[in-house]
């Protein structure tokens, strides 16, 4: 399916790059080359680059054609002067020649080469930090001496964010401490493996803290399609707990004995789950904490927390920190492209900023310098010799 | 990751196809905007191909690649058309094979 409509597309590619080639209408040349393009958008879209594929559009098919047949129907250069005696005659020949050579050697290179693309390099890992510790209001994190995170509130969680593969130590510690002066609440070393979405959480409270990682296998370019559930024991009680189903009055179970302060492994769950709660180990009636009205869709994967909070009135309540992500395809997405842009392509951006401030400048150079000419070419018109002003002013003093 | 259905070597061998087309239309024909709508073409085959491997290699840099080569495709499409309408109004030509400055 996939395959047909590229050779379709592809031909119609090809077909609209040639009658561009070669009909006689500048005009029709920039349709033909407008259609190539809205082509050329369509093989981004199969090429999971939605956000190119708009830019192509727009920019490419849009403003810049535009540009073109302004040009030409400006100039009125839409018909071709018929090519006559040609300068360098051996150039048709030679330029046919040389470029079905090179058509054919890299035809060979790219079909019988051996480029190995079996092996997609794997992506540098994702983390982010979820702050579930009751006592501290606000916490920093730092991977090995760079802060990650500042003033992180309870119940919040950053945004997923990329790192080099390898191994970090985390400390955590209470907003604006000084990390060389002050003792980390936690200090732990954590690994980021590629391919791998990783949560930081801190979990306890008084002298008791720990940094627990749950880490999950990211969804590949397509998504997979099911809703994934992760829990984290950080209730207080430090038992085992269980964790299950208890939409439509009914109790299955979903994750068992997870332990204190660790995260279980990430199982798939079914849609319609609505509420999902919390038990102690083995039993099935006492329900510690509950998430009710879950309201869960596909291509989420979804990380519980079970923590506890202390009220104005010292008891403690056990909360459900709830956090969502969604997992389908974001490779190429206006997001994705636009995080890479704001984190590693800042510099170059600014570059092509400036590139595209000097092409200004240099459009209103090339055009403007024109002009200047002309007027000094009128006023040596209309006054040749320039010598004429200076005695008929003279002469109006009289 | 799964195998695409459609291979990334055919996307490369589209964008080869037609980079060469547009690298004959440089060479072929004498109207300046023409070679100019070729340097496009040749462009777009170059975007074809870096968005290609982007895919294969699940890399997000050839995607901001290719954006910056829309960015100085479409400035260098403002100096070029400022170029030949400048070249328009003293030659009233934009037949490059007419345009030799610095020979008569």
């Amino acid at each position: 399916m996939e395959l047909t409509l590229f050779v379709i597309i592809g031909t119609i590619a090809v077909v609209a790059a040639a009658m561009m080639l070669i009909s006689e209408n500048a005009v029709h040349s920039a349709l033909f080359l407008i259609l190539n393009f809205a082509c050329i958008a369509f093989f981004f879209l199969m090429l999971h680059a939605p956000f190119l594929a708009m830019v192509q559009i727009t920019v490419y098919a849009g403003a810049i054609m535009v540009l073109f047949l302004f040009v030409i129907m400006l100039l009125g250069a839409e018909r071709l002067m018929p090519e006559q005696h040609p300068r360098f005659p051996w150039l048709s020949p030679l330029a046919l020649v040389l470029s079905l050579a090179f058509l054919i050697v890299t035809s060979v290179v790219i079909i019988r080469g051996d480029i190995d693309l079996t092996d997609p390099q794997a992506t540098a890992p994702h983390f982010r930090v979820v702050n579930a510790l009751d006592d501290v209001a606000e916490i920093d994190l730092y991977l090995d001496d760079t802060r990650i995170v500042r003033s992180l509130e309870f119940k919040e969680s950053t945004d997923f964010e990329q790192r080099e593969p390898g191994r970090y130590r985390a400390t955590v510690y209470p907003a604006g401490a000084d990390p060389q002066a002050d003792d980390p609440l936690v200090e732990q070393e954590v690994d980021l493996a590629s391919n791998q979405a990783v949560s930081l959480v801190a979990i306890g409270s008084g002298n008791e803290i720990h940094l627990v990682t749950a880490s999950e296998a990211e969804a590949g370019l397509e998504g997979d399609d099911v809703l994934r559930l992760t829990v984290i024991n950080a209730l207080p009680d430090r038992s085992l707990i269980d964790v299950a189903d208890i939409s439509h009055n009914t109790r299955m179970s979903l994750i068992e004995n997870v332990p204190y302060a660790e995260s279980s492994e990430s199982v798939e769950i079914a849609e319609d789950v609505e509420a999902i709660g919390v038990f102690p180990d083995g039993d099935t009636r006492n329900r510690l904490a509950s998430l009710e009205n879950a309201e869960l869709e596909a291509d989420t994967s979804l990380l519980l927390i079970f923590a506890d909070r202390r009220r104005p009135d010292n008891s403690y309540t056990n909360v459900v920190i709830d956090l969502r992500t969604n997992t389908s395809a974001s490779f190429g997405s206006p997001t994705h492209v636009g995080q890479i842009l704001f984190n590693r392509y800042v510099l170059p951006f600014e570059m092509v900023a400036l590139v595209l401030l000097a092409a200004m400048i240099g459009a209103l150079v090339l055009t403007h310098e024109e002009v200047t000419q002309r007027r000094i070419v009128k006023r040596r018109l209309a006054n040749p010799s320039g010598a004429l002003e200076r005695p008929i002013t003279g002469e109006t003093g009289k | 990751m799964d195998t695409p259905e459609v291979a990334t070597e055919l996307f490369v061998l589209l964008s080869a196809i037609l980079f060469i087309m547009g690298a004959m239309g440089v060479l072929l024909r004498r109207n300046a905007i023409l070679i100019f709508m070729s340097v496009e073409l040749m462009l777009n085959a170059a975007n074809l191909a870096l968005a290609a491997f982007a895919r294969q290699w699940g890399n997000g840099d050839g995607h901001l690649v290719v954006f910056f080569v829309m960015t100085v495709a479409a400035a260098e499409v403002a100096v070029g058309l400022a170029l030949i309408v400048a070249i328009f109004r003293t030659k009233k030509n934009i037949n490059i094979d007419e345009l030799h400055m610095f020979k008569d």
